[in-house]
């Protein structure tokens, strides 16, 4: 399996010289099989160029199958939805995945809010040339995608929850786990290490520098060293620092990595926009 | 007084090295008159930029007026990140038209619902009210004579003619032209044939557009098309530099700001579009510039627009 960041940001969109090297777009993440089955999760701005690339092959041709995992509808995670070109192609099967938002309202109703007709010129998921099935996901159940076994789970993000993915193909696991806050960071709750449980790659949000952390506690998102805390009970082999915040810079992002990696024998990265990674 | 941009990009934020000269996050402009008053125009993502501006030149409440063209997200998206509005005793009055939606309070309040965002507008510390605009009905704030204008775009856009301080400049975007296609309150999939009434709405929105804009110092204009993608998408509401310089030239404009463009337009396209048009304005009597992020234009003389960083702009 081949992972590919298109999107690695949190909340905000930075462009800029000073976020050319791990990349300024919001949240979205593509993976491949070896048999060329392909999986997103999540729609922020960074699936805008994964979807203008895709056009090239089949999904330029109405010919495109994609399913889609969101975590959850926090504009910076659906914010590529409206320009995600394979949607303005007839033929194309686009299936979007995720949980209901713990608002009283579907996934289904909260996209075609998204594109309501003062907020956006397409008016609605069924101006969408693309056959788009949206379906509702129940964490903790399992989803099986072509070529993907798929374990959800419900994680805090502050007054609500995310979705976190186990996501296993040609025998290589990763977990997604984006947009979460537990109460405990030294603790983290038995089913996250469950799903982190052995993963090749755990991608974690690390929204915060440690040293941040304190004045931004109950806002949903982890410091780095949550992550490094999951890896390392769950025996994750590799960790993945996400969701950056939109004030780190490139300068700023290696300084975590360097700190984060300083107090663990866990191999950590940060998440970077840029070229297909073997899992 | 002068205009400063902090989003000049339409549809949607594009970080990335193709964006770093002229920039890659969306409509937002603030005017600031001679002794300081300031207005906002638009609610993008470049908006997010000058709230913590704001915060720097003053910690205290503030009260803020925002003019929005309308509230595609591309123009509102900024507002959840406007720091200022997380400082207690802010006021923050909004000045919008009523498009598809029965109230404009629920609409803006809609972009931070518990779905979309963390935290609802009316928890935000700032107090927010609302105002409707309607073209033709001039308003004050402040220093700042407004004039709202109307334009073509899906379900409705305003433009804003401000004077103040013995000039003026205006704000028009998003609109498409006023030929092709009539933009009403339902999706259009392609142009859509034209009725006598059709065109008729279409003369009449031109000729005011026109009527305002006379003798303006400085436009700035949805010019979001090259002619070949006008040519393919008539019908998603945005104009090319050769429509803007032909309402520009008719107007007596002196100067044509280009705004609001293409997110595929990198840094290297925007040099040639902008070298084009200028030429092309050379030739139609009006001096035309091509907005970047964190372009300041002094308004009505002949100034030269200032770079708040000498690394960006045009080459
Ligand atoms: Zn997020
Ligand atoms: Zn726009
Ligand atoms: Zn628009």
């Amino acid at each position: 399996m081949k992972i590919r960041f298109w999107g690695v940001r949190g909340s905000f969109a930075m462009s800029g010289r000073d976020f050319l090297r791990y990349g300024g777009n919001t949240t979205s993440v593509e993976l491949l099989t070896d048999a060329g089955e392909r999986l997103l999760i999540d729609l922020g701005t960074g699936a805008t160029e994964l979807g203008k690339q895709l056009m090239a092959a089949e999904f330029g041709k109405g010919q495109g199958k994609l399913p889609i995992l969101l975590t959850h509808t926090h504009l910076d995670h659906i914010q590529g939805l409206p320009f995600f070109t394979p949607f303005f192609i007839k033929g194309n099967e686009i299936r979007i995945l995720g949980a209901d938002p713990n608002s009283g309202l579907s996934l289904e109703a909260t996209l075609q809010n998204q594109l309501a007709p003062h907020y956006s010129p397409l008016n609605g998921l069924e101006n969408l040339a693309a056959g788009v099935s949206i379906e509702t996901v129940r964490p903790p159940a399992k989803i099986s995608l072509p070529g993907f076994e798929v374990t959800t789970m419900a994680v805090p993000h502050g007054s609500m929850f995310t979705t976190a993915y186990r996501i296993t193909a040609d025998g290589k696991t990763v977990t997604y786990l984006s947009d979460v806050e537990y109460p405990d960071l030294d603790a983290p709750p038995a089913e996250v290490l469950a799903l982190a449980r052995g993963a090749d790659l755990l991608i974690h949000d690390a929204m915060h520098a440690d040293h941040d952390y304190d004045l931004r506690r109950g806002w949903g998102h982890s410091p780095a060293r949550a992550g490094v805390v999951v890896a390392e009970r769950a025996g994750a082999k590799k960790l993945a620092l996400f969701h950056h915040s939109p004030d780190a810079t490139d300068v700023m992002i290696d300084e975590v990595v360097e700190r984060t990696s300083a107090r663990t024998a866990v191999p950590v990265f940060a998440a970077a926009e840029g070229s297909y990674l073997d899992v | 007084m002068q205009i400063t941009f902090w989003g000049v990009r339409g549809s949607y934020p594009v970080p990335g090295a193709a964006t770093v000269r002229y920039g890659g996050q969306t409509s937002c402009v603030e005017a600031r008159s001679a002794k300081g008053d300031c207005v906002i125009v638009d609610a993008g993502t470049g908006m997010r930029a000058l709230g913590n501006k704001l915060l720097r030149e003053s910690m205290g409440p503030r009260q803020y007026h925002v003019l929005l063209s309308h509230v595609h997200w591309d123009h509102i998206q900024g507002l959840p990140f406007f720091s200022p509005a997380y400082v207690p005793g802010t006021k923050i009055a909004i000045h919008a038209l009523l498009t598809a939606a029965d109230e404009l309070q629920q609409v803006i309040g809609g972009i931070t619902r518990h779905e979309f965002f963390p935290m609802p507008l009316e928890a935000v510390p700032a107090t927010f009210d609302y105002h409707q605009v309607e073209p033709g009905v001039e308003f004050d704030l402040g220093a700042f004579h407004v004039t709202p204008i109307a334009l073509n775009h899906p379900f409705g856009s305003v433009g804003y003619r401000i004077d103040c301080d013995g000039s003026s400049w205006a704000y028009v975007s998003d609109t498409a032209p006023f030929d092709r296609v009539l933009h009403k309150q339902h999706f259009l999939s392609g142009p859509e044939p034209l009725s006598d009434d059709d065109k008729t709405s279409l003369g009449t929105m031109r000729e005011a557009l026109v009527a305002k804009l006379r003798g303006v110092d400085t436009v700035v204009y949805d010019t979001h098309f090259l002619p070949d993608e006008y040519a393919r998408f008539p019908h998603y509401g945005h104009s090319t530099p050769d429509q803007a310089l032909d309402i520009c030239a008719e107007a007596n404009v002196r100067r044509l700001v280009l705004y609001h463009h293409a997110p595929s337009h990198g840094d290297e396209q925007m040099d040639q579009i902008a070298a084009t048009y200028l030429a092309k304005g050379e030739a139609a009597g009006v001096e035309v510039l091509t907005s970047f992020e964190g372009m300041t234009l002094p308004i009505g003389t002949a100034d030269p627009p200032e770079r708040t960083n000498p690394g960006i702009g045009p080459a």
